[in-house]
């Protein structure tokens, strides 16, 4: 079939040649590269003869051959590019406009795409990442999905599952490192046997954990990221085997990870999770993201109907605490990038919607252009150019500017990618690949295709109209400008509409009340080692020792400790049971307990809604009590008074709690999630809390700004105990901004993608309605003569403008209807449809369009009837 | 101005690789012995629109050969020297010697 391009009385001998040598090449180069050489042949040499034909034409006539056959087309490339940068250095503001569009487009576009493609592209940083699955639980009741798993699920699970190759569980936590170095507070992950083989990492020294390790009498054994190796132990070679202080207790390092290792929590140390007597009848706490690998040749299918058989078979041996979870087995990818593809792809979209209104915007100058060019372009064509040479002379200053822009926009995405990387939200940090955004080849690839595809879309329809078979009249080029007009009106709607709505979503979500006072809260996380703090009633004495110190501390008003603050990361949920209940509810009786001291009500400021707060007197001796949120008393109680009711934490043996208080509902873990039930205990009362208080986080209210309250509540904890290292010292302000900061990052982008497309429709609109008053000077002249009032004549270009306005708010309108829906998931508080939006953009684009008629408009009301007919 | 017009420096090679061939002259080896005595790589594209520009020119004919299985089923396209190809290279050998004469001290 190639062969068709070759001069007929060649064809057979020339592909008998290629196919003698490449016998020869196969033999001795392997199938592969002898088909490379092949076809490589085979198309330069169809491109050889096709130069020659084209060059000189067959028969060729009798001339040497010093020249290469391929110069003239070189050539005329060349003159095309002189020529296009001399005409684009003469008009210099046409050039500045169209590369600024271009290159803020193309920009834009290339660091969208340069996330887009590290995030939801690239592979996961695991190997062979397809097979990677989590299985977490499901509550069809609560309508939660992927939730952590409690511990005696997760080892019968790995004991009876037939589907994977390995499966493993994980906990995030805090260890503290000692030793002969400053106490450092080090994230840690403690993980089951397999958990290494399920995500496919091999150390990179030592080895990982072995199953008789998850033996709390053998747990003592730990592996270093990379960089704690690096940072702690200057990269030692022989570091494995020997010996470090992690919670005041000797761990044996057994291994170091790779440096490319990768899990959410990015923990700098990893010990086994020891699984007690205890951990294999607990069923009601809920704790581990379990991650597996499906054995070769089991689809996620059968691995989900194997999963199934086993959630049923827990749900009937126990009833009381698995009726309402069963198991749900889903691709890695989803769970780790799942929440990232929505926005991501909202922003695809917006940016692709930029790149269309830059291309029509450019199209609607070089169309300008075009035609103020009709003299030249008629003088080339009488001098014999041809329609084909014109058309590639004008592409040619097309892809100039093109390749201006695309370079100027891949700076500008690099400067965009650097500077987004800067800011960040610590929240995003642990997205897998987010911190492998980088404007590489891949990314460079799609820039020069978009840069490519843009030249097409703006340069062809110009040099089509400017080059045409009958040269088009100004009436068709200005209908071709209104289409083109319309269009960027139409799209920048939709980019205006999506932005308003996620600012309204936005400013809805801002205007969330927590449910307590956030200002001038500062919070510091505290993880006391089990090894020194072994006994309850010791950790208590320093949270107490503590909480007195820093009281007495001018500047702090008040002072707490809470389990899990609000916006912090900690999360945990316990079953309980009511006392005398036996009717099902229609909820599973799950909460989210807290332990607190007692002034935490009061130093956050949450309001009280019945009965009272704990106290300092509700301690062991007194009677076990408990306060709810609101949410509690009506999902639970929703007919009677809570306080007085009791409740359980305790299944077999109740011990009863007492209900003495209803408070306010607090946003705890971030401003869109709906309250869910909580209830706190007081740390005071050890058989309430029934758990650890350990790792608590001090919310303190003071006057003092960040930089003063840290130092002393840093000094506070210190002089306690030297050896006790603290977390992150945060506002709760910072914590609750946090929350938001993806949404907001999201939310700026948009805005500036619609501001950009905002300046660019004006600007074509403007292009467009001045270029028509220039053309139809004439007739306004003779108009005015006539006695056309000044009105009429701004009418004449108003009527010309409001029908393009028009045309083009009513398809944006329709466009952004259409593509809101998508915006659905991303919107809080407001709906895509919301009609307010739709008008109020509206309004606002007809406003700028006004704008950007005024200046011709007013210059046509002004046209002098004399001059106007002289010209 | 001599009755021949003058021949490129490619296509004297071309000429002089096929005279060298005899009765094997056709692409293939025509391109290799170029390669094998110049050491110069050279494009096949060139070998086959020089072969048809020469004889075009007529300085070569042609004449197409046997079709082996190896070559799947194609015949080769033999080429072989017109009297006015040899005349051709004659006289380019003469202008050239005629203009080397003398310049062997400066150039060895």
């Amino acid at each position: 079939m190639i062969w068709k391009f070759l001069p007929r009385d060649l064809q057979d001998a020339i592909a008998g040649d290629l196919t003698e040598e490449y016998a020869d090449i196969e033999r001795r180069r392997g199938r592969v590269r002898a088909q490379l050489w092949f076809w490589s042949n085979a198309l330069r040499l169809v491109i050889a003869f096709q130069w020659e034909r084209r060059a000189r034409g067959r028969p060729l006539p009798p001339i040497a051959d010093e020249a290469p056959q391929h110069l003239s087309f070189l050539e005329t490339l060349r003159q095309d590019v002189t020529f296009g940068v001399r005409m684009l250095r003469r008009q210099p503001s046409f050039t500045i406009v169209a590369v600024v569009a271009l290159a803020v487009s193309i920009g834009a576009a290339t660091a969208i795409f340069s996330v887009v493609d590290a995030v939801l592209w690239r592979a996961l940083p695991f190997a062979h990442a397809s097979d990677l699955v989590f299985v977490g639980e499901q509550r069809p009741r609560e309508g939660r999905v992927n939730g952590p798993v409690s511990p005696a699920d997760f080892l019968d699970w790995r004991a009876s599952q037939h589907s994977f190759a390995a499966m493993g569980a994980a906990s995030g936590f805090a260890l503290n490192l000692t030793g002969n170095i400053e106490p450092q507070r080090l994230g840690a992950l403690a993980v089951s046997s397999g958990f290494f083989e399920a995500l496919g990492v091999q150390p990179a020294m030592g080895r990982v954990f072995r199953l008789d390790e998850e033996d709390p009498g053998r747990s003592h054994v730990a592996i270093l990221s990379d960089g704690l190796w690096r940072r702690a132990f200057g990269a030692r070679p022989d570091v494995v085997g020997t010996s470090v202080m992690l919670n005041a207790e000797p761990y044996e390092i057994v291994g170091v990870l790779p440096a490319d290792f990768w899990w959410p929590e990015r923990p700098d140390v990893v010990v086994p999770r020891a699984f007690g007597p205890g951990d294999r009848t607990q069923r009601a706490t809920h704790m581990f993201p379990v991650v597996a690998r499906l054995a070769p040749g089991v689809s996620i299918e059968q691995a989900r109907a194997d999963m199934d058989a086993i959630g049923r078979r827990l749900a009937e041996q126990y009833p009381d605490v698995n009726k309402f979870h069963f198991p749900q087995v889903t691709p890695g990818r989803d769970i780790f990038v799942g929440s990232m593809r929505q926005p991501l792809l909202l922003l695809m979209a917006a940016v692709g919607l930029l790149l269309l209104i830059a291309c029509a915007n450019v199209s609607t100058l070089l169309i300008a252009r075009a035609t103020a060019r009709r003299q030249e372009i008629a003088i080339r064509q009488t001098l014999g150019a041809g329609r084909g040479r014109l058309i590639r002379q004008l592409l040619t200053e097309s892809a100039l500017i093109a390749a201006i822009g695309g370079v100027c926009g891949v700076l500008i995405a690099h400067w965009l990618v650097a500077a987004g990387a800067a800011v960040m939200p610590a929240r995003l940090q642990n997205v897998p690949g987010l911190d492998r955004i980088a404007v590489d080849v891949r990314v460079l690839a799609i820039a020069v295709a978009v840069t490519a595809a843009t030249v097409l879309l703006f340069g062809l329809i110009p040099a089509y109209t400017a080059a045409g078979r009958s040269t088009m009249g100004p009436q068709q080029t200005r209908r071709i400008r209104a289409v083109l007009v319309v269009g960027e009106l139409a799209f920048s709607l939709v980019l205006l509409v999506g932005a308003a709505l996620l600012g309204v979503s936005f400013h809805r979500l801002l205007q969330v009340q927590p449910g307590f006072e956030t200002t001038n809260l500062v919070t510091m996380r505290v993880t006391l080692p089990l090894a020194k703090y072994t006994d309850y009633a010791k950790t208590v004495r320093f949270y107490e020792a503590f909480l007195g110190a820093v009281q007495h501390t001018p500047g702090i008003a008040s002072a707490a400790v809470v389990t899990m603050p609000p916006f912090g990361l900690q999360d945990s949920h316990s079953n309980f049971i009511i006392e005398g209940r036996t009717a099902e509810m229609p909820y599973p009786v799950r909460t989210r307990p807290l332990a607190v001291s007692p002034a935490y009500a009061e130093t956050i400021r949450m309001r009280l809604v019945r009965g009272r707060f704990l106290t300092t007197t509700d301690v062991d001796s007194a009677p076990a009590v408990v306060v709810i949120n609101e949410t509690s008393a009506r999902r639970f109680w929703p007919n009677d008074d809570p306080i007085g009711k009791r409740i359980s934490f305790e299944f077999g043996k109740p011990y009863w709690i007492q209900i003495v208080g209803v408070v306010a509902d607090v946003k705890s873990r971030s401003l869109d999630l709906e309250p869910e039930s909580e209830m706190f205990v007081s740390y005071l009362q050890k058989e309430v809390v029934a758990g650890s208080v350990r790792a608590m986080t001090a919310i303190v209210r003071t006057s003092l700004p960040l930089d003063a309250a840290a130092p002393l509540l840093r000094r506070a904890v210190t002089n306690l105990d030297k050896d006790q290292p603290v977390g992150a010292i945060r506002s709760m302000d910072d914590l609750v901004a946090d929350s938001v900061a993806a949404t907001r990052m999201n939310l700026w982008l948009v805005v500036a993608f619609a501001a950009v497309a905002l300046v660019l429709t004006a600007e074509g609109l403007y292009g467009v309605m001045a270029y028509l008053v220039t053309q139809r000077t004439q007739e306004i002249g003779i108009r005015i003569a006539l006695g056309a009032s000044r009105h009429e004549v701004v009418w004449i270009v108003l009527r010309e403008a409001g029908a393009m306005a028009a045309a083009g708010i009513g398809l944006g309108v329709a466009g952004a209807l259409a593509f809101s829906r998508a915006l659905g998931s991303q919107l809080f508080g407001v709906s895509p449809t919301d009609p307010i939006v739709y008008a109020g953009v509206a309004a606002a684009l007809a406003v700028i369009a006004l704008i950007a008629v005024a200046v011709p408009s007013s210059r046509a009301s002004r046209v002098n009837p004399i001059s106007a007919l002289r010209t | 101005m001599s009755a021949f017009e003058n021949i490129g420096e490619f296509e004297h090679m071309v000429l002089l690789a096929v005279l060298r061939l005899r009765d094997e002259a056709y692409a293939v080896p025509i391109r290799d012995e170029i390669v094998n005595c110049t050491g110069r790589d050279i494009a096949r594209g060139s070998i086959y629109i020089t072969l048809d520009r020469l004889e075009t020119k007529g300085y070569l004919t042609s004449r197409f050969g046997d079709a082996t299985p190896e070559r799947g089923g194609r015949p080769k396209r033999y080429y072989e020297l017109r009297p006015r190809g040899l005349d051709a290279l004659r006289e380019s050998r003469r202008a050239l010697n005629a203009l080397w004469r003398g310049l062997e001290a400066t150039l060895a």
